[in-house]
């Protein structure tokens, strides 16, 4: 009677144990990578050369665009669905640009010895007029699953990668001009204020001749100040530096749990 | 007269501090307010959604399934009656939406029988139509998902905020009352499983 009571409290506090580790494990969505990059083969399913060739692929759709579509391989959902999954990274790694929400993730677990393959595609709430779940469940079926299943990774990315790109660059398709427009602002901004400090130099010296040189100082040290400016508003666009390619980082992109996936 | 002056000084330092702290809590309660509400309204939205997409997948269905007039009435007349509970954005209870989310989860239940049943007719399994009308659902329902996910983080802000010590006493000043969440409910599991 007591042991069968102990068995039962232990039991249950195995439960609760159980339970209490996968939510710890819930939690942990891969953070935002450091320094940015769109793909992100955690899963190892392609070769450098390929990662490389695809990251670069959409960081020149990134800055011809703004569309951002972010690729994640990943062995472990970490107890999420797969939509679920791929919805939160487009959350918390803000995909896309904060302006339109255009932001897609492709997430792909590949097929383990006991474990079914699952891919889906996030859609960005501003590209889901031009992906509409029912695209994304024809791209997912026709070129995502059939190249899987073939074992072919990155032809099966890389391949629904120019199909997502082909229909979002007909919704949303701007060049990444904003950030350039802010620094260009920011310079503008910077000159005035330096022009306006040069007028006002000059007014207090000829006001005071004894102030002449304490006015003209400041001018010369504002030189470097112009320099930096422009390096910083040139450099923008560059921030991943690494071996990204140049992507300039996430922006702020918001999803609502459109898009579709499938499993094999 | 001159201590008079100082302790006037000090006092009106007192209200006007004293003011200024409640003003910016009360509008900081108020944008979490309007976050909440926003996110409810979101929530509706997908709802809505999946609403609107049923009266085509029982038509489609119907197509194809004759013989399951009671599922497909079933469907219809969940869809009626969740369509009939909608809470207003100022009485976010924990009641009211519970009350929705039963009504909605009776729909996702009846969809889900509804979407089983049709396993037993490949002819509709095949049906590009049909398959559309899938993808939209399955689609809906990650939404939803993702939805209920937001607002109850934005419920859980609100509740936060109006809870902490002292800005519970400018809360209970205006009267700014606790949201409710959306909890799993019994017919959770049972959801539609769209998947292939």
């Amino acid at each position: 009677m007591t042991s069968g009571r102990t068995t039962h409290l232990l039991r249950l506090l195995a439960v609760t144990a159980i339970s209490l580790l996968q939510i710890a494990m819930a939690q942990a969505i891969p953070s935002r990578p450091e320094p940015p990059r769109l793909v992100n083969d955690y899963a190892s399913l392609m070769t450098v050369a390929q990662r490389e060739t695809l990251e670069s692929v959409l960081v020149a759709f990134d800055d011809s665009t703004t569309n951002q579509i972010a690729v994640i391989t990943t062995t472990d959902l970490e107890g999420y669905g797969i939509a679920d999954y791929a919805t939160r990274i487009g959350l918390e790694w803000q995909v896309g640009s904060s302006k339109f929400d255009n932001g897609i993730v492709l997430v792909v677990k590949p097929k383990t010895e006991d474990s079914s393959g699952q891919v889906f595609i996030a859609v960005g709430y501003g590209l889901e007029g031009a992906v509409p779940d029912v695209y994304a469940k024809r791209i997912v079926n026709n070129v995502l699953i059939p190249a899987f299943m073939n074992n072919d990774y990155y032809g099966g990315i890389s391949s629904a990668c120019t199909i997502l790109m082909k229909l979002a660059s007909g919704e949303i398709s701007e060049l990444r001009e904003s950030e350039d427009d802010s620094a260009a602002a920011l310079i503008g901004t910077i000159v005035v204020l330096i022009l306006l400090f040069i007028i006002l130099a000059a007014l207090f010296g000829d006001g005071g001749s004894g102030k002449g040189n304490g006015g003209r100082r400041p001018v010369i040290y504002t030189g470097p100040v112009i320099t930096s400016g422009r390096n910083y508003g040139g450099f923008g666009g560059f921030g991943g530096g690494g071996f990204g390619g140049g992507f300039g980082g996430f922006g702020g992109g918001s999803f609502g749990g459109g898009g579709a996936g499938g499993s094999w | 007269m001159k201590k008079g002056l100082v302790t006037l000084i000090v006092v009106g330092a007192v209200v006007l501090a004293g003011f200024f702290w409640v003003k910016n809590v009360y509008n900081r309660m108020v944008v979490s307010d309007e976050n909440v509400q926003a996110a409810w309204a979101q929530v509706e939205n997908v709802y809505q959604r999946r609403a609107d997409l049923i009266p085509n997948l029982v038509a489609t269905v119907k197509g194809y399934a004759e013989h399951e007039s009671a599922t497909l009435e079933n469907v219809t007349a969940a869809r009626a009656k969740a369509t009939q509970i909608t809470v207003s954005p100022e009485d976010l209870t924990e009641e009211s939406i519970a009350r929705f989310n039963e009504a909605q989860g009776e729909l996702s239940s009846a969809i889900g029988r509804l979407l089983m049943v049709t396993e037993n007719y490949p002819d509709l399994k095949a049906n590009q139509n049909f398959l559309d009308l899938q993808a939209q659902l399955e689609g809906t329902e990650n939404r939803i998902t993702t939805e209920r996910m937001k607002f109850n983080e934005a419920a859980k802000q609100f509740n936060t905020e109006i809870r902490r010590f002292p800005d519970n006493i400018v809360a209970s000043m205006f009267g700014f009352e606790k949201k409710g969440y959306f909890e799993a409910q019994a017919g959770a599991e049972t959801a539609p499983k769209v998947e292939f």
